[in-house]
């Protein structure tokens, strides 16, 4: 049976509300097109329509999980090349219609990040500042044979539309400048290329019809325990889906006709090139002059261990390694054969460990750094400094900067001691506010420090820290002491861990939205 | 006195500006033949004293903040409201400062005496102006009550400020260049920094008014 949910989960593209990677998709491709014939790319996107995947539930009788999942979506110039009509796209906020490089000086992508530097499928040599990527089609799945059968599937329906043109030119392994898509996988686990977990905690918000467990850490915090279900509350849906109200009671901007944009939403596509060698001699660097060492360093500059362990409920080490392998042996028991309701709610009380905290007992950031990664872009209720009732609400500061993530890791690391080489991860960030949301968490809170009180510091792992003239990386972090026997550690001269390769801004219309586009019936009169 | 709190003064200051194109240019605008005074203003305000991205009125002692920017009229807020109209066009210059009115001026005069030449010709009543006493008389006669204002400084001389800033960047490059270090290494590397920092000479080394950062630093490549 399917749960009740108020939104209309059958009309919702599935990328939406399904993080892919937690259903044992482990494998990507994204595969971008132009559109030169509008009538033959409404075609293209005809044909393609009935393969997309939905958001409706996968759990439950009745309803089985797919091999591959598919989902598109579209630029703005893909929309005026699909003949979306002028009054409608007129209707699309200003930073959605100038596209990501023209909103490179909000969001960092300078110096090395700059668009001269991307992958050449971004750029269209006659007008280089110009979006020329018009759709993009996500692939996701468990086996490389089921990925491209699928890719083979579309790259049929695209033969019969001579319209449309799969756009090459993604780097890859081996110096390859010219690959027909963007391969995604993450191959170990859910590790990132700088050995983290990643994708632990997502936004967990009103009828998105997963689990409840994920509103532990994933919903706003209520101000109640944290590691209690009354900690939380799911946030308003209209901060993820356009036409449903957000957590101001409003709609986001969006174009007309209101059905247009109904159950669809903002998606930000960035390829992110990670600087193995650089990390990796910063850990080895600092690891020996800070006093804890590079992994208490490494995780110093996330706010987890790499194996997932958040600081503020595992500050040592130790401490950190039990629990994770704690966590591993429960896991294998409670999805043994022969596991017992105790071994599944072990399993699920050592899971929530990994989501369900708040910084309220670390207001001075004696355990996790006001400055690390996850503090900085999930603040939950870090904001509030340690006044309870600082605000109407303990997330009043961080419930409107909320993003969906989406993405994997791609490329492999052949030589740890390297930057250069293919590896990176292909991040997704969805929101119904490109502006409020992910702009403003690039803007202030990834290149900027104030709101942590931090000054002009930015974040550790993803702030474009720029160079000194001698070619020195500017960026500075401070791990905090503790008071008693820790001094402060005041890390200067970090470099650039991660660069910007390429990227755009979407929209993901809904299933009415798409037929509305192939059918070219979008009337905004 | 509603133009001073503690030790910042607001002066604010409303040049007429004259009506019509003004008959002869100096070189650097000749170019501007035909436009109005007000145009001029404004081109030497955007472009001319823009020698580098610091104002000239970095080079006046004791300047906190200041503005300069012309008004043109009172807006109309649209029916039934009435509309009225300035008797001419305004040169407003706004500056906080440490201390008291006439020494600022002095100031002013002494350091950017070729500005202030330049830009009061297109002004009223400006035509007596020929040392530092009648620029004060001038400035006193177009100067209007502050009121309320927001003093977005401490109460100290601009010379200490500067220093204190200069030596809140250099300590703490000390902390980072210096963490880890035993006592003994940090104790000399302390009174190095002392010796090279001279916390109490306010003279030097200082930090440059007007300067955004004590370092050159290169904010990435590219564009």
């Amino acid at each position: 049976m399917i749960p009740q949910s108020a939104l209309e989960l059958q009309d919702i593209q599935g990328n939406i509300v399904k993080a892919y990677g937690r259903y044992g998709f482990p494998r990507a491709r994204y595969v971008f097109y132009r559109v030169d014939d509008a009538r033959k790319g409404r075609k293209f996107v005809e044909n393609v329509a009935p393969l997309v995947t939905t958001s409706v539930p996968w759990s439950g009788a009745g309803v089985d999980i797919p091999d591959v999942a598919v989902n598109i979506a579209f630029t703005y110039e893909g929309l005026w090349h699909l003949d979306v009509p002028e009054e409608t796209l007129h209707g699309f906020p200003d930073e959605f219609s100038m596209g990501m490089k023209a909103r490179r000086d909000i969001l960092g992508d300078i110096g090395p990040n700059h668009y001269t530097r991307w992958d050449p499928i971004w750029t269209d040599k006659a007008h280089p500042f110009r979006q020329h990527v018009h759709i993009l089609i996500g692939i996701n799945g468990k086996e490389e044979d089921q990925l491209e059968a699928m890719y083979q599937r579309i790259c049929c329906i695209l033969g019969e539309s001579d319209g449309v043109e799969l756009l090459t030119g993604h780097r890859g392994p081996g110096g390859a400048e010219d690959l027909a898509y963007q391969p995604a996988i993450a191959a170990d686990s859910d590790k990132e290329h700088f050995g983290y977990s990643d994708g632990i905690s997502s936004p967990y918000f009103e009828g998105c019809g997963e689990s409840p467990r994920y509103i532990l850490g994933g919903g706003k915090p209520t101000g109640q325990d944290p590691t209690k279900p009354e900690g939380w509350a799911p946030l308003a849906a209209g901060e993820f889906i356009l036409g449903q109200p957000d957590e101001s009671g409003a709609y986001s901007e969006a174009p007309g006709p209101p059905l247009f944009a109904r159950n669809g939403t903002y998606m930000v596509y960035r390829k992110l090139h990670q600087n193995v060698g650089t990390f990796n001699a910063l850990l080895a660097e600092e690891g020996r002059k800070y006093s804890g060492g590079p992994e208490e360093f490494a995780a110093k500059l996330s706010g987890r261990w790499r194996n997932g362990a958040p600081l503020p409920l595992y500050p040592t080490g130790a401490e950190a390694d039990k629990f994770a392998s704690e966590l591993v042996a429960a896991e294998a028991k409670a999805r043994s054969a022969s596991a017992t309701k105790q071994d599944k709610d072990e399993f699920e009380r050592l899971r929530l460990k990994l989501t369900a905290y708040d910084y309220t007992d670390d207001n001075d950031g004696a355990k996790c750094p006001f400055g690390a990664h996850t503090r900085r872009m999930n603040p939950r209720s870090a904001l509030e400094f340690g006044v309870k009732g600082a605000f109407d609400s303990p997330g009043a500061l961080s419930n409107r900067r909320r993003i969906l993530r989406r993405g994997l890791p791609y490329g492999h690391v052949s030589d740890p001691t390297r930057d250069d080489g293919d590896h990176g991860v292909v991040m997704m960030i969805l929101n119904a506010d490109l502006s409020r949301q992910f702009e403003f968490v690039q803007q202030q809170w990834t290149n900027y420090g104030n709101d942590f009180r931090l000054g002009n510091d930015q974040d550790p792992l993803l702030g474009n820290h720029g160079i000194n003239v001698n070619g020195r990386g500017t960026g500075r972090m401070l791990i905090e002491g503790d008071g008693k026997t820790r001094v402060p550690y005041f890390c200067g001269g970090m470099p650039t861990l991660v660069e910007t390769r390429g990227g755009d801004y979407f929209f993901i219309p809904s299933m009415t939205c798409l037929r509305m586009i192939a059918m070219g019936v979008v009337d905004p009169t | 006195m509603p133009n001073q709190s503690n030790n910042a003064y607001a002066l604010t200051t409303l040049c007429p500006i004259l009506p019509g194109v003004p008959d002869d240019l100096p070189p650097e605008i000749s170019h501007m033949n035909g436009q109005t005074h007000s145009a001029c203003i404004r081109y030497l305000l955007q472009d001319v004293f823009r020698v580098s991205v610091n104002s000239p009125m970095a080079k006046v002692p004791n300047t906190y903040l200041s503005r300069f920017y012309i008004l043109q009229d009172v807006p109309y807020q649209g029916h039934p409201a009435i509309l009225e109209h300035l008797k001419s066009e305004y040169l407003v210059f706004s500056s906080n400062f440490h201390g008291d009115l006439e020494p600022y001026l002095e100031g002013m005069w002494a350091n950017v005496k070729p500005e202030i030449q330049a830009l009061l010709p297109h002004c009223w009543g400006s035509e007596n102006v020929r040392d530092s006493a009648s620029f004060i008389a001038y400035i006193r006669k177009c100067q209007i009550e502050t009121t309320f204002f927001f003093v977005g400084s401490t109460d100290e001389p601009l010379d200490v400020q500067l220093k204190s800033l200069y030596l809140k960047q250099e300590f703490s490059k000390f902390v980072f260049e210096n963490q880890g270090k035993s006592k003994e290494e940090i104790q000399r590397a302390f009174a190095e920094f002392e010796r090279r920092t001279q916390p109490v000479n306010t003279d030097a080394p200082t930090w440059v008014a007007g300067a955004y950062s004590l370092d050159t630093v290169v904010k990435g490549a590219g564009e």
